[in-house]
Protein backbone atom coordinates (compact mmCIF):
# COMPACT_ATOMS: atom_id res chain seq x y z
CA UNK A 1 0.00 0.00 0.00
CA UNK A 2 3.01 2.34 1.09
CA UNK A 3 4.82 1.31 -2.62
CA UNK A 4 1.52 2.35 -4.38
CA UNK A 5 1.22 6.27 -2.57
CA UNK A 6 4.66 6.15 -3.43
CA UNK A 7 4.25 5.21 -7.03
CA UNK A 8 0.97 6.91 -7.48
CA UNK A 9 2.16 10.50 -5.59
CA UNK A 10 4.55 12.06 -8.36
CA UNK A 11 1.64 10.88 -11.37
CA UNK A 12 -0.67 12.27 -9.16
CA UNK A 13 1.54 15.55 -8.85
CA UNK A 14 2.29 15.94 -12.33
CA UNK A 15 -1.28 15.75 -13.55
CA UNK A 16 -2.89 17.98 -11.01
CA UNK A 17 -0.04 20.32 -11.60
CA UNK A 18 -0.79 20.46 -15.19
CA UNK A 19 -4.56 21.20 -14.81
CA UNK A 20 -3.11 24.71 -12.73
CA UNK A 21 -1.54 27.48 -12.90
CA UNK A 22 1.82 26.41 -10.75
CA UNK A 23 5.07 28.17 -10.15
CA UNK A 24 7.86 26.11 -8.37
CA UNK A 25 7.12 28.22 -5.36
CA UNK A 26 3.44 27.81 -5.47
CA UNK A 27 1.76 24.88 -7.13
CA UNK A 28 -1.85 24.91 -7.38
CA UNK A 29 -2.64 28.35 -7.62
CA UNK A 30 -5.61 28.47 -9.32
CA UNK A 31 -7.66 25.84 -11.63
CA UNK A 32 -7.00 26.11 -15.63
CA UNK A 33 -8.45 23.26 -16.26
CA UNK A 34 -6.81 21.70 -19.87
CA UNK A 35 -5.72 25.06 -20.83
CA UNK A 36 -1.67 24.64 -20.09
CA UNK A 37 -2.22 20.97 -22.21
CA UNK A 38 -3.65 23.02 -25.06
CA UNK A 39 -0.79 25.70 -25.06
CA UNK A 40 2.19 23.28 -24.91
CA UNK A 41 0.28 20.78 -27.39
CA UNK A 42 0.21 24.16 -29.75
CA UNK A 43 3.82 25.47 -29.12
CA UNK A 44 5.73 24.35 -32.38
CA UNK A 45 8.95 24.45 -29.35
CA UNK A 46 7.00 21.26 -27.78
CA UNK A 47 6.05 19.72 -31.06
CA UNK A 48 9.85 20.32 -32.06
CA UNK A 49 11.35 18.65 -29.21
CA UNK A 50 8.46 15.84 -29.06
CA UNK A 51 9.98 14.82 -32.67
CA UNK A 52 13.46 15.33 -31.76
CA UNK A 53 13.40 13.60 -28.81
CA UNK A 54 11.40 10.76 -30.20
CA UNK A 55 13.60 10.34 -33.16
CA UNK A 56 15.96 10.20 -30.78
CA UNK A 57 15.56 7.88 -28.93
CA UNK A 58 14.36 5.06 -31.86
CA UNK A 59 17.68 6.44 -33.27
CA UNK A 60 19.82 5.40 -29.95
CA UNK A 61 18.11 2.42 -29.56
CA UNK A 62 18.34 1.11 -32.89
CA UNK A 63 22.31 1.52 -32.99
CA UNK A 64 23.12 0.59 -29.53
CA UNK A 65 20.90 -2.62 -29.87
CA UNK A 66 22.57 -3.82 -33.33
CA UNK A 67 26.14 -2.52 -32.66
CA UNK A 68 25.10 -4.50 -29.27
CA UNK A 69 23.77 -7.96 -30.58
CA UNK A 70 26.53 -7.98 -33.36
CA UNK A 71 29.47 -7.27 -30.68
CA UNK A 72 27.69 -10.17 -28.45
CA UNK A 73 27.69 -12.75 -31.47
CA UNK A 74 30.94 -11.83 -31.90
CA UNK A 75 32.11 -12.42 -28.41
CA UNK A 76 30.10 -15.90 -28.32
CA UNK A 77 31.99 -16.95 -31.38
CA UNK A 78 35.64 -15.89 -30.13
CA UNK A 79 35.21 -17.49 -27.45
CA UNK A 80 36.67 -14.42 -25.30
CA UNK A 81 34.30 -14.46 -22.51
CA UNK A 82 36.65 -14.05 -20.21
CA UNK A 83 36.52 -11.63 -17.14
CA UNK A 84 38.63 -9.22 -18.73
CA UNK A 85 36.64 -7.76 -21.43
CA UNK A 86 33.53 -8.48 -19.50
CA UNK A 87 35.20 -5.68 -16.94
CA UNK A 88 35.86 -3.83 -19.81
CA UNK A 89 32.20 -3.93 -21.38
CA UNK A 90 30.93 -2.84 -17.94
CA UNK A 91 32.81 0.60 -17.58
CA UNK A 92 31.33 2.69 -19.90
CA UNK A 93 27.97 2.26 -18.13
CA UNK A 94 29.14 2.90 -15.16
CA UNK A 95 30.89 6.18 -15.39
CA UNK A 96 28.52 9.01 -14.73
CA UNK A 97 26.86 10.74 -17.20
CA UNK A 98 28.04 13.71 -16.74
CA UNK A 99 31.56 12.58 -16.66
CA UNK A 100 30.46 10.95 -20.17
CA UNK A 101 29.55 14.27 -21.43
CA UNK A 102 32.25 15.54 -20.55
CA UNK A 103 34.55 13.32 -22.12
CA UNK A 104 32.96 13.53 -25.37
CA UNK A 105 32.86 17.25 -25.13
CA UNK A 106 36.85 16.63 -25.21
CA UNK A 107 36.87 14.26 -28.18
CA UNK A 108 34.88 16.88 -30.30
CA UNK A 109 36.55 20.05 -28.94
CA UNK A 110 37.37 22.13 -31.89
CA UNK A 111 40.91 22.96 -30.22
CA UNK A 112 43.28 19.94 -29.97
CA UNK A 113 39.64 17.50 -29.45
CA UNK A 114 40.28 13.92 -30.10
CA UNK A 115 38.85 13.97 -33.68
CA UNK A 116 40.54 17.34 -34.51
CA UNK A 117 43.99 15.92 -33.53
CA UNK A 118 43.23 12.51 -35.27
CA UNK A 119 41.93 14.56 -38.66
CA UNK A 120 45.03 16.79 -38.75
CA UNK A 121 47.14 14.05 -38.71
CA UNK A 122 45.13 12.37 -41.48
CA UNK A 123 44.71 15.14 -43.29
CA UNK A 124 47.16 18.28 -42.40
CA UNK A 125 45.78 21.58 -43.09
CA UNK A 126 42.03 20.62 -42.95
CA UNK A 127 39.55 22.70 -41.08
CA UNK A 128 38.37 22.49 -37.88
CA UNK A 129 35.24 20.68 -37.14
CA UNK A 130 32.86 21.93 -34.53
CA UNK A 131 30.63 19.00 -34.10
CA UNK A 132 28.98 20.08 -30.98
CA UNK A 133 28.57 23.94 -32.41
CA UNK A 134 26.81 23.10 -35.01
CA UNK A 135 22.82 22.70 -35.70
CA UNK A 136 23.04 19.90 -37.76
CA UNK A 137 25.40 17.65 -35.82
CA UNK A 138 25.14 18.63 -32.32
CA UNK A 139 22.56 16.41 -31.85
CA UNK A 140 24.76 13.38 -33.26
CA UNK A 141 27.49 14.14 -31.33
CA UNK A 142 24.94 13.39 -28.34
CA UNK A 143 24.22 10.55 -29.40
CA UNK A 144 27.12 8.91 -30.42
CA UNK A 145 27.97 9.43 -26.06
CA UNK A 146 24.89 7.76 -25.73
CA UNK A 147 25.34 4.80 -27.86
CA UNK A 148 28.90 4.80 -26.40
CA UNK A 149 27.89 4.52 -22.58
CA UNK A 150 24.68 2.29 -22.96
CA UNK A 151 25.56 -0.50 -25.72
CA UNK A 152 27.77 -2.54 -23.73
CA UNK A 153 24.02 -2.97 -21.79
CA UNK A 154 22.65 -4.58 -24.51
CA UNK A 155 25.94 -6.92 -24.84
CA UNK A 156 26.00 -7.86 -21.57
CA UNK A 157 21.97 -9.39 -21.83
CA UNK A 158 22.34 -10.97 -24.88
CA UNK A 159 25.42 -12.23 -24.18
CA UNK A 160 24.31 -13.80 -21.14
CA UNK A 161 21.38 -14.94 -23.22
CA UNK A 162 23.58 -16.68 -26.00
CA UNK A 163 25.51 -18.38 -23.34
CA UNK A 164 22.51 -19.83 -21.67
CA UNK A 165 20.69 -21.29 -24.80
CA UNK A 166 19.72 -24.72 -24.61
CA UNK A 167 22.71 -26.75 -26.05
CA UNK A 168 19.93 -29.92 -26.85
CA UNK A 169 18.08 -27.94 -29.68
CA UNK A 170 21.05 -26.65 -31.32
CA UNK A 171 23.01 -30.01 -31.42
CA UNK A 172 19.97 -31.20 -32.36
CA UNK A 173 19.55 -29.09 -35.62
CA UNK A 174 23.31 -29.64 -36.14
CA UNK A 175 22.53 -33.10 -36.89
CA UNK A 176 19.19 -32.76 -38.96
CA UNK A 177 22.45 -30.58 -41.01
CA UNK A 178 21.99 -27.15 -40.56
CA UNK A 179 24.68 -25.19 -41.59
CA UNK A 180 26.33 -22.33 -39.46
CA UNK A 181 24.22 -19.53 -41.24
CA UNK A 182 21.26 -21.68 -41.00
CA UNK A 183 21.84 -22.47 -37.29
CA UNK A 184 22.20 -19.19 -36.76
CA UNK A 185 19.08 -17.42 -38.65
CA UNK A 186 16.97 -20.31 -37.65
CA UNK A 187 17.48 -21.61 -33.87
CA UNK A 188 19.84 -19.23 -32.24
CA UNK A 189 18.90 -15.50 -32.90
CA UNK A 190 14.96 -17.18 -32.26
CA UNK A 191 16.08 -18.06 -29.26
CA UNK A 192 17.49 -15.18 -27.66
CA UNK A 193 15.04 -12.56 -29.53
CA UNK A 194 12.91 -12.30 -26.71
CA UNK A 195 16.32 -10.54 -24.62
CA UNK A 196 17.20 -8.80 -28.04
CA UNK A 197 13.63 -7.07 -27.65
CA UNK A 198 14.24 -6.21 -24.09
CA UNK A 199 16.95 -5.11 -24.26
CA UNK A 200 16.11 -2.14 -27.08
CA UNK A 201 12.62 -2.11 -24.77
CA UNK A 202 15.69 -0.57 -21.84
CA UNK A 203 17.41 1.13 -24.16
CA UNK A 204 14.26 2.83 -25.47
CA UNK A 205 13.03 4.33 -22.33
CA UNK A 206 17.26 5.27 -20.93
CA UNK A 207 17.32 7.37 -24.55
CA UNK A 208 13.54 9.03 -23.89
CA UNK A 209 15.07 10.43 -20.81
CA UNK A 210 18.33 11.23 -21.71
CA UNK A 211 19.35 14.83 -19.86
CA UNK A 212 22.52 14.87 -18.68
CA UNK A 213 24.40 14.75 -21.80
CA UNK A 214 22.79 17.36 -23.31
CA UNK A 215 22.99 19.68 -20.31
CA UNK A 216 26.95 18.95 -20.01
CA UNK A 217 27.60 19.27 -23.84
CA UNK A 218 25.41 21.50 -25.67
CA UNK A 219 22.69 22.52 -22.90
CA UNK A 220 20.05 22.55 -25.37
CA UNK A 221 22.11 24.51 -28.10
CA UNK A 222 23.50 25.72 -30.51
CA UNK A 223 19.83 27.33 -30.70
CA UNK A 224 17.29 24.88 -30.07
CA UNK A 225 18.67 21.94 -31.90
CA UNK A 226 19.08 19.49 -29.28
CA UNK A 227 16.61 20.25 -27.03
CA UNK A 228 15.21 17.21 -26.35
CA UNK A 229 11.84 16.89 -24.09
CA UNK A 230 13.17 16.05 -20.51
CA UNK A 231 15.63 19.24 -21.22
CA UNK A 232 12.68 21.14 -22.52
CA UNK A 233 11.07 20.54 -19.14
CA UNK A 234 13.69 21.29 -16.93
CA UNK A 235 14.06 24.59 -18.64
CA UNK A 236 10.08 25.70 -18.08
CA UNK A 237 10.55 23.91 -14.32
CA UNK A 238 13.28 25.56 -12.99
CA UNK A 239 14.46 27.99 -15.40
CA UNK A 240 10.96 29.53 -15.99
CA UNK A 241 9.36 28.45 -12.95
CA UNK A 242 6.52 27.51 -14.91
CA UNK A 243 5.78 23.98 -13.32
CA UNK A 244 2.29 23.88 -14.93
CA UNK A 245 3.95 23.89 -18.38
CA UNK A 246 6.56 21.27 -17.16
CA UNK A 247 3.70 19.11 -16.08
CA UNK A 248 2.22 19.70 -19.12
CA UNK A 249 5.34 18.70 -21.17
CA UNK A 250 5.88 15.91 -18.79
CA UNK A 251 2.35 14.37 -19.52
CA UNK A 252 2.76 14.72 -23.60
CA UNK A 253 6.08 13.11 -23.26
CA UNK A 254 4.35 10.22 -21.21
CA UNK A 255 1.86 10.01 -24.33
CA UNK A 256 4.13 10.07 -26.79
CA UNK A 257 7.11 7.47 -25.03
CA UNK A 258 3.89 5.13 -24.76
CA UNK A 259 2.83 5.09 -28.07
CA UNK A 260 6.62 4.24 -29.36
CA UNK A 261 7.30 2.21 -26.62
CA UNK A 262 3.94 -0.14 -26.32
CA UNK A 263 4.60 -2.23 -30.09
CA UNK A 264 8.11 -2.96 -28.96
CA UNK A 265 6.58 -3.99 -25.44
CA UNK A 266 4.39 -6.78 -27.02
CA UNK A 267 6.66 -7.85 -28.98
CA UNK A 268 8.96 -8.67 -25.91
CA UNK A 269 6.01 -10.08 -24.18
CA UNK A 270 5.23 -12.25 -27.29
CA UNK A 271 8.79 -14.20 -27.24
CA UNK A 272 8.43 -14.20 -23.52
CA UNK A 273 5.87 -16.41 -23.52
CA UNK A 274 6.90 -18.46 -26.21
CA UNK B 1 32.73 -20.80 -20.65
CA UNK B 2 31.95 -24.71 -20.93
CA UNK B 3 28.61 -23.58 -23.19
CA UNK B 4 30.93 -22.03 -25.66
CA UNK B 5 33.72 -24.46 -25.87
CA UNK B 6 31.06 -27.50 -26.60
CA UNK B 7 29.34 -24.72 -29.16
CA UNK B 8 32.90 -24.16 -30.94
CA UNK B 9 33.75 -27.82 -30.68
CA UNK B 10 30.50 -29.07 -32.57
CA UNK B 11 30.55 -27.14 -35.40
CA UNK B 12 33.77 -29.25 -36.97
CA UNK B 13 31.57 -31.82 -35.72
CA UNK B 14 28.82 -31.30 -37.91
CA UNK B 15 30.27 -30.24 -40.79
CA UNK B 16 31.74 -34.12 -40.75
CA UNK B 17 28.60 -35.35 -40.73
CA UNK B 18 28.11 -34.22 -44.57
CA UNK B 19 31.50 -35.81 -45.55
CA UNK B 20 30.26 -37.35 -48.44
CA UNK B 21 30.91 -33.41 -50.77
CA UNK B 22 34.19 -32.80 -49.64
CA UNK B 23 34.11 -29.85 -51.82
CA UNK B 24 31.26 -28.12 -49.42
CA UNK B 25 32.98 -29.50 -46.46
CA UNK B 26 36.33 -27.59 -47.21
CA UNK B 27 34.56 -24.08 -47.98
CA UNK B 28 32.02 -23.89 -45.34
CA UNK B 29 35.18 -24.88 -43.33
CA UNK B 30 37.18 -21.72 -44.51
CA UNK B 31 34.11 -19.53 -44.05
CA UNK B 32 33.43 -20.79 -40.23
CA UNK B 33 37.67 -19.57 -39.87
CA UNK B 34 37.06 -16.39 -41.41
CA UNK B 35 33.56 -15.87 -39.19
CA UNK B 36 36.01 -16.47 -36.39
CA UNK B 37 38.07 -13.96 -37.81
CA UNK B 38 35.99 -11.55 -38.68
CA UNK B 39 34.22 -12.16 -34.69
CA UNK B 40 37.63 -12.06 -32.94
CA UNK B 41 38.17 -8.36 -35.18
CA UNK B 42 35.23 -7.07 -34.13
CA UNK B 43 35.45 -7.96 -30.36
CA UNK B 44 38.89 -6.45 -30.90
CA UNK B 45 37.30 -3.46 -32.32
CA UNK B 46 34.41 -2.66 -29.67
CA UNK B 47 36.97 -3.03 -26.88
CA UNK B 48 39.26 -0.14 -28.48
CA UNK B 49 36.11 1.67 -29.01
CA UNK B 50 35.55 1.13 -25.16
CA UNK B 51 38.96 2.26 -24.11
CA UNK B 52 40.09 4.59 -25.98
CA UNK B 53 37.78 7.29 -25.03
CA UNK B 54 39.09 6.80 -21.15
CA UNK B 55 42.45 6.23 -22.25
CA UNK B 56 41.98 9.65 -23.75
CA UNK B 57 40.47 11.31 -20.74
CA UNK B 58 43.58 9.95 -18.61
CA UNK B 59 46.16 11.42 -21.20
CA UNK B 60 44.11 15.07 -21.08
CA UNK B 61 44.20 15.22 -17.21
CA UNK B 62 48.54 15.22 -17.40
CA UNK B 63 48.34 17.99 -20.23
CA UNK B 64 48.31 21.64 -19.89
CA UNK B 65 45.61 24.16 -21.70
CA UNK B 66 48.81 24.68 -24.26
CA UNK B 67 49.53 20.91 -24.84
CA UNK B 68 45.62 20.14 -25.30
CA UNK B 69 45.50 22.85 -27.76
CA UNK B 70 48.57 21.84 -29.96
CA UNK B 71 46.97 18.95 -30.84
CA UNK B 72 49.49 15.77 -29.38
CA UNK B 73 47.79 12.76 -27.99
CA UNK B 74 49.90 11.71 -25.22
CA UNK B 75 52.42 14.57 -23.58
CA UNK B 76 56.19 13.63 -23.60
CA UNK B 77 56.20 15.84 -20.38
CA UNK B 78 53.21 15.21 -18.14
CA UNK B 79 51.31 18.21 -16.37
CA UNK B 80 50.61 16.18 -12.40
CA UNK B 81 50.06 19.64 -11.49
CA UNK B 82 46.00 19.09 -12.85
CA UNK B 83 45.70 15.99 -10.37
CA UNK B 84 46.97 18.19 -7.55
CA UNK B 85 44.94 20.91 -8.26
CA UNK B 86 41.85 18.70 -8.48
CA UNK B 87 42.72 17.08 -5.45
CA UNK B 88 43.17 20.16 -3.27
CA UNK B 89 39.65 21.54 -3.77
CA UNK B 90 36.09 20.92 -2.68
CA UNK B 91 36.35 17.73 -4.53
CA UNK B 92 37.20 14.63 -2.21
CA UNK B 93 34.62 15.85 0.00
CA UNK B 94 31.85 15.73 -2.95
CA UNK B 95 33.39 11.78 -3.68
CA UNK B 96 32.71 10.82 -0.33
CA UNK B 97 29.30 12.41 0.04
CA UNK B 98 27.99 10.88 -3.19
CA UNK B 99 29.78 7.36 -1.38
CA UNK B 100 27.89 8.16 1.37
CA UNK B 101 24.23 8.77 -0.15
CA UNK B 102 24.77 6.48 -2.69
CA UNK B 103 25.75 3.20 -0.58
CA UNK B 104 23.33 5.29 2.22
CA UNK B 105 20.54 5.18 -0.52
CA UNK B 106 20.65 1.75 -1.91
CA UNK B 107 20.60 0.24 1.59
CA UNK B 108 17.25 1.75 2.91
CA UNK B 109 15.67 1.26 -0.95
CA UNK B 110 16.55 -2.55 -0.40
CA UNK B 111 15.46 -2.54 2.95
CA UNK B 112 12.31 -1.21 1.63
CA UNK B 113 12.33 -3.14 -1.44
CA UNK B 114 12.74 -6.81 0.02
CA UNK B 115 9.79 -7.32 2.19
CA UNK B 116 7.00 -5.33 -1.13
CA UNK B 117 9.38 -7.70 -3.87
CA UNK B 118 8.73 -10.88 -2.04
CA UNK B 119 4.78 -10.07 -1.51
CA UNK B 120 4.25 -9.53 -5.03
CA UNK B 121 6.60 -12.22 -6.57
CA UNK B 122 4.99 -14.80 -4.16
CA UNK B 123 1.43 -13.52 -3.29
CA UNK B 124 1.01 -12.60 -6.81
CA UNK B 125 -0.55 -9.39 -4.95
CA UNK B 126 -2.10 -6.71 -7.56
CA UNK B 127 -0.83 -9.17 -9.97
CA UNK B 128 0.72 -7.35 -13.70
CA UNK B 129 -1.41 -4.04 -13.23
CA UNK B 130 0.66 -3.37 -9.39
CA UNK B 131 4.34 -4.27 -10.81
CA UNK B 132 3.82 -2.55 -14.11
CA UNK B 133 1.99 0.40 -11.76
CA UNK B 134 5.39 0.61 -9.26
CA UNK B 135 7.95 1.25 -12.40
CA UNK B 136 5.18 3.65 -14.14
CA UNK B 137 7.18 6.61 -12.69
CA UNK B 138 10.56 5.39 -13.97
CA UNK B 139 9.67 6.12 -17.75
CA UNK B 140 9.23 9.27 -16.97
CA UNK B 141 11.66 11.60 -16.45
CA UNK B 142 11.83 12.60 -13.11
CA UNK B 143 12.04 16.66 -13.04
CA UNK B 144 8.67 17.32 -12.22
CA UNK B 145 9.22 15.09 -9.55
CA UNK B 146 11.72 17.30 -8.17
CA UNK B 147 9.43 19.80 -7.40
CA UNK B 148 7.14 18.14 -4.40
CA UNK B 149 10.08 16.52 -3.04
CA UNK B 150 11.74 19.74 -2.38
CA UNK B 151 8.70 21.14 -1.08
CA UNK B 152 8.13 17.83 1.37
CA UNK B 153 12.16 18.18 2.68
CA UNK B 154 11.67 21.69 3.20
CA UNK B 155 8.59 20.87 5.72
CA UNK B 156 10.68 18.56 7.75
CA UNK B 157 14.12 20.73 7.10
CA UNK B 158 16.04 18.43 5.11
CA UNK B 159 16.76 20.59 2.09
CA UNK B 160 20.47 21.20 1.61
CA UNK B 161 20.96 18.20 3.88
CA UNK B 162 23.27 15.03 2.35
CA UNK B 163 20.36 12.81 4.67
CA UNK B 164 17.64 14.90 2.39
CA UNK B 165 19.13 13.34 -0.59
CA UNK B 166 20.05 9.97 0.64
CA UNK B 167 16.19 9.97 1.70
CA UNK B 168 14.90 10.80 -1.73
CA UNK B 169 17.38 8.35 -3.35
CA UNK B 170 16.28 5.66 -1.19
CA UNK B 171 12.50 5.92 -2.09
CA UNK B 172 13.22 6.77 -5.41
CA UNK B 173 15.36 3.88 -6.33
CA UNK B 174 12.35 1.11 -4.28
CA UNK B 175 10.57 0.49 -7.67
CA UNK B 176 13.93 -0.27 -9.19
CA UNK B 177 14.59 -2.27 -6.86
CA UNK B 178 11.62 -4.43 -6.74
CA UNK B 179 11.69 -5.00 -10.00
CA UNK B 180 15.37 -6.21 -10.34
CA UNK B 181 14.80 -8.64 -6.90
CA UNK B 182 11.58 -10.34 -8.94
CA UNK B 183 14.06 -12.32 -11.00
CA UNK B 184 15.58 -13.42 -8.08
CA UNK B 185 12.99 -14.33 -5.72
CA UNK B 186 11.25 -16.17 -8.42
CA UNK B 187 14.40 -18.48 -8.48
CA UNK B 188 14.02 -19.74 -4.73
CA UNK B 189 11.74 -22.91 -4.48
CA UNK B 190 8.88 -22.67 -2.95
CA UNK B 191 9.21 -25.87 -1.48
CA UNK B 192 11.63 -24.16 1.52
CA UNK B 193 9.25 -21.37 2.01
CA UNK B 194 6.54 -24.29 2.40
CA UNK B 195 7.84 -26.64 4.81
CA UNK B 196 9.54 -23.17 6.92
CA UNK B 197 5.70 -22.50 6.79
CA UNK B 198 4.93 -26.04 7.88
CA UNK B 199 7.28 -25.68 11.05
CA UNK B 200 5.25 -23.04 11.89
CA UNK B 201 7.01 -19.84 10.92
CA UNK B 202 4.97 -16.79 10.69
CA UNK B 203 5.64 -14.36 7.54
CA UNK B 204 7.77 -12.17 9.33
CA UNK B 205 10.24 -15.60 10.50
CA UNK B 206 10.13 -16.50 6.89
CA UNK B 207 11.31 -13.42 5.67
CA UNK B 208 13.67 -12.67 7.96
CA UNK B 209 15.32 -16.53 8.58
CA UNK B 210 14.59 -18.32 4.99
CA UNK B 211 14.07 -15.45 2.21
CA UNK B 212 16.69 -12.62 3.07
CA UNK B 213 19.41 -15.34 3.45
CA UNK B 214 19.05 -16.97 0.84
CA UNK B 215 18.35 -13.23 -1.02
CA UNK B 216 22.07 -12.48 -0.12
CA UNK B 217 23.94 -12.56 -3.37
CA UNK B 218 20.81 -10.92 -5.33
CA UNK B 219 21.00 -8.26 -2.32
CA UNK B 220 24.54 -7.37 -3.57
CA UNK B 221 24.22 -7.53 -6.88
CA UNK B 222 21.21 -5.35 -7.02
CA UNK B 223 22.11 -2.86 -4.48
CA UNK B 224 25.66 -2.15 -6.23
CA UNK B 225 23.59 -1.24 -9.16
CA UNK B 226 20.87 1.32 -7.59
CA UNK B 227 24.21 2.34 -5.92
CA UNK B 228 26.18 3.31 -8.52
CA UNK B 229 22.71 4.86 -10.13
CA UNK B 230 22.51 6.85 -7.10
CA UNK B 231 26.17 7.93 -7.19
CA UNK B 232 25.99 8.66 -10.93
CA UNK B 233 22.99 11.07 -10.47
CA UNK B 234 22.82 14.62 -11.29
CA UNK B 235 19.44 16.26 -11.40
CA UNK B 236 18.16 15.55 -7.58
CA UNK B 237 21.66 16.32 -6.37
CA UNK B 238 21.94 20.00 -7.84
CA UNK B 239 18.19 21.16 -6.73
CA UNK B 240 18.82 19.09 -2.87
CA UNK B 241 22.26 19.99 -2.35
CA UNK B 242 23.15 23.62 -2.77
CA UNK B 243 25.22 23.93 0.02
CA UNK B 244 28.91 23.38 -0.27
CA UNK B 245 29.41 20.80 2.24
CA UNK B 246 26.26 18.57 0.87
CA UNK B 247 27.60 18.67 -2.57
CA UNK B 248 27.66 15.47 -4.75
CA UNK B 249 30.69 14.85 -6.92
CA UNK B 250 28.41 15.10 -10.23
CA UNK B 251 27.45 18.69 -8.98
CA UNK B 252 30.81 19.83 -8.66
CA UNK B 253 31.79 18.43 -11.98
CA UNK B 254 29.24 19.99 -13.81
CA UNK B 255 29.79 23.23 -12.16
CA UNK B 256 32.71 23.17 -13.54
CA UNK B 257 31.49 23.67 -17.32
CA UNK B 258 30.36 27.16 -16.13
CA UNK B 259 33.79 28.06 -15.15
CA UNK B 260 34.91 31.56 -16.93
CA UNK B 261 37.76 30.21 -17.93
CA UNK B 262 37.39 26.00 -18.29
CA UNK B 263 40.51 24.18 -17.42
CA UNK B 264 40.51 20.92 -19.53
CA UNK B 265 43.23 19.28 -17.74
CA UNK B 266 41.93 19.76 -14.14
CA UNK B 267 38.24 18.91 -15.42
CA UNK B 268 39.56 15.94 -16.43
CA UNK B 269 41.62 14.85 -13.51
CA UNK B 270 38.57 15.57 -11.47
CA UNK B 271 36.25 13.55 -13.81
CA UNK B 272 39.33 10.94 -13.25
CA UNK B 273 39.14 11.47 -9.49
CA UNK B 274 35.02 11.03 -9.71
CA UNK B 275 35.22 7.53 -11.64
CA UNK B 276 37.84 5.87 -9.47
CA UNK B 277 36.02 4.74 -6.71
CA UNK B 278 33.33 2.94 -8.54
CA UNK B 279 35.93 1.64 -10.89
CA UNK B 280 36.90 0.10 -8.07
CA UNK B 281 33.50 -1.56 -6.57
CA UNK B 282 32.76 -2.74 -9.87
CA UNK B 283 35.61 -4.16 -10.94
CA UNK B 284 36.07 -6.32 -7.87
CA UNK B 285 32.42 -6.85 -7.50
CA UNK B 286 31.75 -7.22 -11.46
CA UNK B 287 30.24 -11.31 -11.03
CA UNK B 288 27.93 -10.02 -9.11
CA UNK B 289 26.85 -6.88 -10.84
CA UNK B 290 26.70 -8.85 -14.05
CA UNK B 291 24.13 -11.19 -13.00
CA UNK B 292 22.03 -8.50 -11.55
CA UNK B 293 22.04 -7.09 -14.22
CA UNK B 294 21.31 -9.94 -16.34
CA UNK B 295 18.80 -11.60 -14.08
CA UNK B 296 17.16 -8.41 -13.02
CA UNK B 297 16.47 -6.98 -16.48
CA UNK B 298 15.61 -9.41 -18.28
CA UNK B 299 13.31 -12.54 -16.78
Amino acid sequence: MVLLVLAAYPLLFIVSASLTRSSLGQPFQEFLGTENLRATIGSAAVQNSLLLGTGYAIGVALASTVLGTATAVALWRSLKSGVIIRTVLLLPMIVPPVVVGILFSFIFSPSGGLIDTLIKIVSPGSGTYAILSDTTWAIFGVALADVWEWTPLVVLLVFTALLGQDQEITEAAQLDGANGLQLFGHITLPMVAGTIAAAFLIRLILAFKVFDLVYVMTAGGPGSSTEVPAYLIWRSALQNFDVGTAASITLLLAVVATIVTLPVFWITKRHRHD
Amino acid sequence: MTDTLTHQQAIPAATATKAPRPSTLTRQGRRSRAGSLLASGWVLGAAVVVVVPLLYLVSISVMTQAQIASGILVPTDPAWQNWADAWNSPLPRGVLNSLIAAFGGAVLSLALAVPGAWTIARHRTGGKTLSGLILSPWLLPPIVAIVPLLTLLRMVGLSNTLTGLTLVYALMNVPVAIWLLDGFIRRIPVDIEESGRIDGANELQLLCRIVVPLLVPALIAVGVIIAILNYNEFLFATFLTQSEESQTVTVLLAGMLSERVQDFGRMAASSLIAVIPIFTIAVLLQRWLVEGLTTGAVK
